[in-house]
C-alpha cells in the first residue's frame, strides 16, 4: 500500500522533531531566571540535546542541522560568530560515529560519555571565544557552566527519551 | 533502493561517505570563515543579529511571562521569610531618606536660582522607553539581555539602558521589536566614569565577572572601597551623573566595582534617549570613514574635545577646559 500525503507529511514533521527540540532548549536557555548562580553560568542545554540525538538518532539530527543550530545560538546570545557552530558540529560528528557504543548499555554509560564529550566541547568554546575576543574569559564561570551541564544532563535526556519513544518510534 | 548489497550499494556507499566527509570539512571551513567575518564586518553581522532577535522575540515574550511569575512566587516566599528584618531596614532607610529629601529640596531651589543667574541652558529633554527583559543570555561567554523594545519604539544602538538602581548597559543591536543590551559587566563594555567624591576619571571595563574593573585610573587617584562611581558623560555616549556602582575592592593592580543592579533580578529596564548622538552611532562611524575626512584618528572631528581621541589638527588650547588645566 502506498502511503498517503498526510502520512508522509506526518513522517517529515516527526523527523524534524530532534532539531526542533534543540531549538526549544536554546530558547529555554535564554529565559531570564532569578537565580543568582544561573545568571553568570548557565547549563548548555543545546549541547545536551545535540549529544543525545547524535547518539540515538544521528539520521535525524545531521551535521548541517547542528551547524545551523550553533549559528543561531551565536547570533542570539551575542557570542563570537561561528564558535558554537563549530563546537556543535564536532560534538555531532564525534558522537554520531561513536553512537553504536552506547546502544544497549545502561544510562549511566551515556551520562559518563556526555560528561567526557562536554570537556573538549567547553574547552574549544572557551579557547576560541577568548581568542576572538582577544582576552581570557573567566575560566571559573566556564567550569561552573560545565558542572551544571554535566549534572543536569539526565533531566534533559529523560525528557528527550520520553519524546523519542512517543513520537519517533516508527520514524 | 539497493538495500541488500547489490552493485549499486558498492558504488554509492563509498560515494556517500566521501560526500559526508566533504560536507563536514566544508562546514568546518564555513565556521572558521564566519569567525573571520564576525571579526571583520560588524555592521552586517549586527543587522543579522538584530533580525534574529526580532525572530525569536514574539516567542520569548510569551514564554518569559510564566517564568517571570514563577520568579515572582519564589521572591514572595523569600520576602515573607525576611519580612521583619526588611521592615527594620526600610524604617532606618526612610529616616535617612527624609533627611536627604530636605537637603535635596534646599539644593534644588538653590540650583534653580543659580541657573537663572548663570543663564544655564538645560540639557536636552529625556526620552524614556520602558521595556521588559525577555531573555537573559546568561553564561560564561557573554553578559547581555534581550528587551522587548526596538526601533519601532525609538530604541537605537548606543543608547543608555538604566534600571531603578542605575546604569545597566547600552543597546548593542536594535531590531524592529527587540534589542540586545550589552551589560556593563560584559567583556566588550567600556564606560567612561568618574569617582563621585574625588572626581577622578577612569573607564569601567567589564571582564565577564560580576565585578567590572576600573581602568585607566591615574596613579595618584584616591579611590577607596565604598566610593560611588558615576558616568562621566565623556565621549557623548551617556549623559553624566548616572550612578553605576560602588567600589568593592582596591588592590595593587585592580580596582573592582560592584554594579548597583542585580542581574538575576532585572525585569523592567528603561532605555534612555538623551538626544546625544554618541560615539557609537552608525552615522558618525560612516561619516568618519568617508574620504572627505582626512584625519588619521578615524573619528569625526565634531566629537567634543578632550573626550577620548583628540584630532591631530585640533588647536592645542581647545582641550584645556576638560582637562581642568585652565591657565
Amino acid at each position: 500500500m502506498k502511503p498517503g500525503v498526510w502520512h508522509r507529511l506526518d513522517v517529515v514533521a516527526r523527523g524534524l522533531f530532534p532539531a526542533f527540540s534543540v531549538f526549544v532548549l536554546l530558547l529555554i536557555n535564554l529565559l531570564p531566571v532569578s537565580v543568582p548562580l544561573l545568571a553568570t553560568a548557565s547549563p548548555a542545554l543545546a549541547l545536551m540535546a545535540v549529544f543525545y540525538w547524535s547518539v540515538n538518532r544521528p539520521d535525524l539530527l545531521t551535521a548541517v542541522a547542528a551547524f545551523l543550530l550553533g549559528l543561531l545560538q551565536d547570533l542570539l546570545m551575542g557570542l563570537p560568530l561561528g564558535v558554537s557552530s563549530l563546537v556543535l558540529l564536532l560534538v555531532q560528528t564525534g558522537s554520531a560515529s561513536q553512537g553504536r557504543f552506547f546502544h544497549n548499555k545502561p544510562f549511566s554509560v551515556m551520562w559518563w560519555g556526555f560528561a567526557l564529550v562536554a570537556i573538549p566541547a567547553f574547552l574549544v568554546q572557551w579557547l576560541l571565544s577568548s581568542a576572538l575576543i582577544e582576552a581570557f574569559l573567566p575560566i571559573k564561570a566556564t567550569i561552573i557552566s560545565y558542572v551544571l551541564t554535566a549534572v543536569l544532563f539526565p533531566i534533559v535526556a529523560w525528557a528527550l527519551a520520553r519524546a523519542q519513544n512517543s513520537l519517533l518510534r516508527y520514524v | 533502493m539497493a538495500q541488500h548489497g547489490g552493485p549499486q550499494q558498492r558504488i554509492f556507499s563509498p560515494l556517500r561517505t566521501a560526500l559526508h566527509r566533504f560536507a563536514f570539512i566544508l562546514l568546518i571551513f564555513t565556521a572558521f570563515g564566519l569567525m573571520l567575518l564576525g571579526k571583520a564586518d560588524t555592521v552586517l553581522i549586527e543587522r543579522i543579529r538584530a533580525a534574529s532577535a526580532d525572530l525569536v522575540s514574539p516567542v520569548m515574550n510569551v514564554i518569559s511571562r510564566p517564568a517571570a511569575s514563577i520568579n515572582e512566587l519564589t521572591d514572595k516566599i523569600y520576602n515573607l521569610a525576611h519580612l521583619y528584618e526588611e521592615n527594620e531596614r526600610l524604617r532606618r532607610e526612610n529616616q535617612q531618606l527624609l533627611a536627604w529629601q530636605q537637603a535635596a529640596r534646599n539644593l534644588s531651589h538653590e540650583n534653580v536660582r543659580l541657573r537663572e543667574l548663570a543663564r544655564y541652558t538645560n540639557p536636552p529633554a529625556l526620552h524614556l522607553v520602558t521595556s521588559r527583559v525577555i531573555a537573559d543570555m546568561g553564561g560564561a561567554y557573554a553578559h547581555s539581555v534581550m528587551i522587548s523594545a526596538g526601533s519601532r519604539d525609538g530604541v537605537a544602538k548606543g543608547q543608555a539602558v538604566i534600571s531603578d538602581e542605575g546604569l545597566v548597559g547600552r543597546v548593542a543591536e536594535a531590531g524592529y521589536q527587540a534589542s540586545r543590551v550589552l551589560l556593563i559587566t560584559d567583556i566588550n563594555s567600556r564606560v567612561p566614569v568618574i569617582v563621585e567624591n574625588s572626581r577622578d576619571r577612569a573607564f569601567l571595563s567589564g571582564d565577564n565577572t560580576n565585578r567590572p574593573l576600573l581602568t585607566f585610573l591615574t596613579a595618584d587617584a584616591a579611590v577607596a572601597p565604598g566610593d560611588r562611581i558615576l558616568t562621566s558623560g565623556h565621549g557623548g555616549a551617556f549623559p553624566p551623573g548616572i550612578p553605576i556602582g560602588v567600589v568593592s575592592s582596591v588592590s595593587e593592580n585592580a580596582v573592582r566595582v560592584a554594579p548597583l543592579f542585580r542581574r538575576h533580578q532585572l525585569e523592567y529596564l528603561r532605555v534612555a534617549d538623551y538626544g546625544l548622538q554618541g560615539i557609537l552611532s552608525e552615522k558618525r562611524i560612516r561619516e568618519s570613514q568617508s574620504p572627505v575626512n582626512h584625519n588619521d584618528t578615524q573619528l569625526s572631528p565634531d566629537i567634543p574635545m578632550g573626550v577620548g581621541v583628540v584630532p591631530e589638527n585640533a588647536p592645542a588650547t581647545s582641550n584645556a577646559p576638560s582637562n581642568g588645566a585652565t591657565p
